[in-house]
C-alpha cells in the first residue's frame, strides 16, 4: 500500500483553478520531486499535503487515513519552507526544539532529540547562536533540524535551495540525498530546476499547468517523454523541436534542415504533420544516417563539452552538445549527424509517438 | 580606527555647508521655543520684561527651580497625576491594540476594512467636537471628577493610530513563520504568544510612545472639561496654578514646565533602550 495517495485533488482560488485533478501514488522511503515552471501549482501541491492550504475537491491519504480535514500536525508531515521560516528571536536550540515544545515533551527528552538532530547536521556548535549570525547554508540545516525532531512519516521541501548560491546548491543536495538515506523516510521536494529533479528524485512528477504530465524515474522522463513539455523541460540543454511534414512514411521535411529518411515507425503517414525531437546532446560530429548542416554563430566551450548555437531560418536556435573541445567555429558551415534510434516524434497535438 | 566614509556620503565643503546651515536653520525654528522657555527659568521675574531684549540673561539663577515648589506646593501632585493618566492610557492602548493589530493584519474577515476605516474616520473627527457629548455621558454617569474620566476618553482617542501603526509594523512579519509554527502543532494562541509577540515588540514600543506622547499632551482637554477636582489635576491644568490674581510668575511657570516634561522624556528613553533595530534578521531569506 502507498504511503501516500492523491486521488483526483483540485484546488481553486476564486474562479482560478491551480491544481486541476492531481492523482499520484507515493511509496514509503521514495524521494520524489514534484518539477516545473513557475506557476505550475507544485507549491500549491505541497502546501495542500502540508495542510496549509485547503482541498477544493479529491483527498489526500497519508498511512490510510484520509487526512485532508485534519491540521499539518496531525498528518505525520513535517515542512521545510522556502524562506527557512527561522524564528529570529531564539537560539538555533530553541528553533529546533520549537516542535518538540509545542508538543510539550520533557527537557530531557527535547535535549536528547535536539542534540541528535544537531550531530546530523554538523550544528552541534551553533546551537547557542541566533539564525542571524548564521550562512545561508547553515540557517538551511536548522530549517530541517526543525523538521527533523518531530519524526514525521514524510518530509516536504519547498524548494528549499533556490536562494543559495550554486556552489553551496550542490554542496546542500548531496547533504539532503545523504539525509535521505540515512533517515529512510518518505521525502516530498518541490523544485523548478530539472538538475536538482533528476540528480535527487526516485520519482519525478512534472508539472504543468495544475496538471501531472507525467511520473516517472529521473531516467524514464529523459528517455521515453510523454509529451512535448516533459520532453522540453527535462534535459538540459533543452531539447531541439523542429516541426516537420510527413512526405511519406519514412521520409520527413524539416523546413530549413532539409529532409530526413527515418526509418517506418507506427503513427508515420504521408501527409501528417510531426515535430521531431533531437536532443543535443545525441548530435555527433561524425558522418552518419542523417545529418544536417549547421552554421553556429555562439559556442561556449566548457571543458567537459562545447554547446554550439545556430539559429535557423524560421528563427528557432537550435542547439547543439559535443563532448570535449572540438575544432569548430563560429559562422562556419558545420555537419552534425544523429543515429535514427535518439530521435523523438511527437504528433500535431505533441503526443509523443509510441515507440518504433 | 575610522572608516572612510562611503563613495555615496561624501560631500564637498560647500555641499556640507549647506547642509549643516539646513540642520541648523530647523533645529532653531524647533527649539528656539524652548531655549527662550529655559532663559526665561533662569531670569529673576523682575528683569524678564526689561527693555532692550537680552537673549543672555543677566545673573542667571536656578531659584524659579525652587521657589517654583514653594508657590505651587501641590506641583509634585500634578507631575504624578500626569504620569499616571498617562501611563494607564498607554497600558490601556497596548493591551487592546496588540491582539486587535494582529487580527486585522492577519485574518480575513468581512468588515475587515470598514473596521479599519472606521478607526480612521474617529481620527478624523476632532476630540474636542465630542467634548459636549461626553461630557453628558460622563455627567449621567456620574463618572465627572474622576481618573477614569480623563483615562478612557483619552484611551478611546488613541486606539485608532495606535491599531494602523502596529498593524503595519505586523503585516511585515513573514507569514511563513505562522505557517512553519502551525505546521508544527502550535496553536493560533501559541504562535501570539511564542513568535508574533516577541517579534513584535520593537513595533509595540514605538506604539507605545507614541501612544504615551499622545496621552501627556492631551489630557489638558480632558482633564479641563471633565475634571474640577485639584487633586486628580494633571501637569498642563496645574501649570496654571502659576497664574496668580496680581503676576504670573513666568521664570517659575518655565521652570515648571520643563520639570513636568522630565518624567515623560525619561520613560520614552527608558522605551527606547528596547528598540532593537533588525530584529527579524535571518528569519526568511531575502
Amino acid at each position: 500500500m502507498s504511503q501516500l495517495a492523491l486521488s483526483d485533488l483540485t484546488k481553486s482560488f476564486g474562479a482560478a483553478e491551480v491544481i486541476k485533478g492531481v492523482t499520484l501514488d507515493v511509496e514509503e522511503g521514495e524521494f520524489v520531486v514534484f518539477v516545473g515552471p513557475s506557476g505550475c501549482g507544485k507549491s500549491t501541491l505541497l502546501r495542500m499535503i502540508a495542510g496549509l492550504e485547503d482541498v477544493s475537491s479529491g483527498e489526500i491519504v497519508i498511512g490510510g487515513r484520509p487526512v485532508k480535514d485534519l491540521p499539518p500536525v496531525k498528518r505525520g508531515i513535517a515542512m521545510v519552507f522556502q524562506s527557512y521560516a527561522l524564528y529570529p528571536h531564539m537560539t538555533v536550540f530553541e528553533n529546533i526544539a520549537f516542535p518538540l515544545r509545542v508538543e510539550r515533551l520533557p527537557e530531557a527528552d527535547i535535549r536528547r532529540r535536539v542534540e541528535e538532530a544537531a550531530s546530523v547536521l554538523q550544528l552541534t556548535q551553533r546551537l547557542q547562536q541566533k539564525p542571524g549570525t548564521l550562512s545561508g547554508g547553515q540557517r538551511q540545516r536548522v530549517a530541517i533540524g526543525r523538521a527533523i525532531v518531530r519524526q514525521p512519516k514524510i518530509f516536504l521541501f519547498d524548494e528549499p535551495l533556490s536562494n543559495l548560491d550554486a556552489a553551496l546548491r550542490s554542496e546542500m543536495r548531496i547533504e539532503l540525498m545523504r539525509l535521505h538515506k540515512s533517515l529512510g523516510t518518505t521525502m516530498i521536494y518541490v523544485t523548478h530546476d530539472q538538475v536538482e529533479a533528476m540528480t535527487m528524485a526516485d520519482k519525478i512528477v512534472v508539472l504543468n499547468g495544475g496538471r501531472v504530465e507525467q511520473v516517472g524515474a529521473p531516467l524514464e522522463l529523459y528517455e521515453r517523454p510523454r509529451n512535448q513539455f516533459v520532453a522540453g523541460f527535462i534535459g538540459s540543454p533543452r531539447m531541439n523541436f523542429l516541426p516537420g511534414n510527413c512526405l511519406s512514411a519514412t521520409e520527413i521535411d524539416l523546413g530549413p534542415l532539409g529532409r530526413i529518411t527515418v526509418p517506418a515507425r507506427p503513427g508515420l503517414a504521408a501527409g501528417d504533420k510531426v515535430t521531431v525531437g533531437l536532443r543535443p546532446e545525441h548530435l555527433s560530429l561524425s558522418p552518419g544516417a542523417i545529418s544536417f548542416t549547421l552554421r553556429p554563430n555562439l559556442i561556449e566551450r566548457l571543458g567537459l563539452h562545447t554547446i554550439a548555437y545556430s539559429p535557423l531560418t524560421d528563427g528557432q536556435n537550435f542547439v547543439s552538445l559535443f563532448e570535449g573541445k572540438p575544432q569548430i567555429a563560429e559562422d562556419a558551415d558545420l555537419v552534425v549527424s544523429v543515429k535514427a534510434g535518439a530521435l523523438y516524434f511527437f504528433d500535431a497535438q505533441g503526443v509523443a509517438l509510441p515507440p518504433a | 580606527m575610522k572608516q572612510p566614509r562611503p563613495m555615496i556620503d561624501r560631500y564637498r565643503w560647500y555641499e556640507l555647508l549647506g547642509i549643516y546651515a539646513g540642520i541648523f536653520c530647523l533645529l532653531f525654528f524647533c527649539l528656539a521655543p524652548f531655549i527662550e522657555g529655559f532663559n526665561v527659568s533662569l531670569k529673576p521675574l523682575s528683569l524678564l520684561f526689561s527693555s532692550p531684549y537680552r537673549f543672555w540673561p543677566e545673573n542667571p539663577s536656578f531659584e524659579a527651580y525652587r521657589t517654583m515648589w514653594v508657590s505651587v506646593p501641590a506641583f509634585g501632585r500634578y507631575v504624578v497625576n500626569s504620569l499616571f493618566v498617562a501611563g494607564v492610557v498607554t497600558a490601556l492602548v497596548i493591551v487592546l491594540v496588540v491582539p486587535a493589530a494582529y487580527a486585522l493584519s492577519r485574518f480575513r474577515f468581512p468588515g475587515q476594512s470598514a473596521i479599519l476605516g472606521g478607526f480612521l474616520t474617529v481620527n478624523m473627527v476632532s476630540g474636542a467636537v465630542l467634548l459636549i457629548p461626553l461630557f453628558r455621558l460622563m455627567r449621567s454617569l456620574g463618572l465627572l471628577n474622576t481618573y477614569f474620566a480623563m483615562i478612557v476618553p483619552g484611551a478611546a482617542f488613541l486606539i485608532p493610530t495606535a491599531i494602523w501603526l502596529l498593524r503595519a509594523y505586523m503585516l511585515r512579519i513573514p507569514r511563513e513563520l505562522e505557517e512553519a509554527a502551525w505546521a508544527d502543532g502550535a496553536s493560533r494562541f501559541y504562535i501570539f504568544r511564542r513568535v508574533i509577540l516577541p517579534l513584535a515588540t520593537p513595533g509595540i514600543i514605538v506604539t507605545a510612545i507614541a501612544t504615551f506622547l499622545g496621552a501627556y499632551a492631551q489630557q489638558f482637554v480632558y482633564a479641563v472639561t471633565f475634571n474640577s477636582k485639584t487633586e486628580y489635576m494633571p501637569l498642563p491644568v496645574g501649570l496654571f496654578a502659576f497664574f496668580g490674581r496680581q503676576e504670573v510668575s513666568w521664570n517659575e511657570l518655565m521652570a515648571a514646565s520643563f520639570v513636568g516634561i522630565a518624567p515623560a522624556l525619561i520613560v520614552i528613553l527608558i522605551l527606547q533602550r528596547y528598540l532593537v533595530a533588525g530584529l527579524t534578521a535571518g528569519a526568511v531569506k531575502e
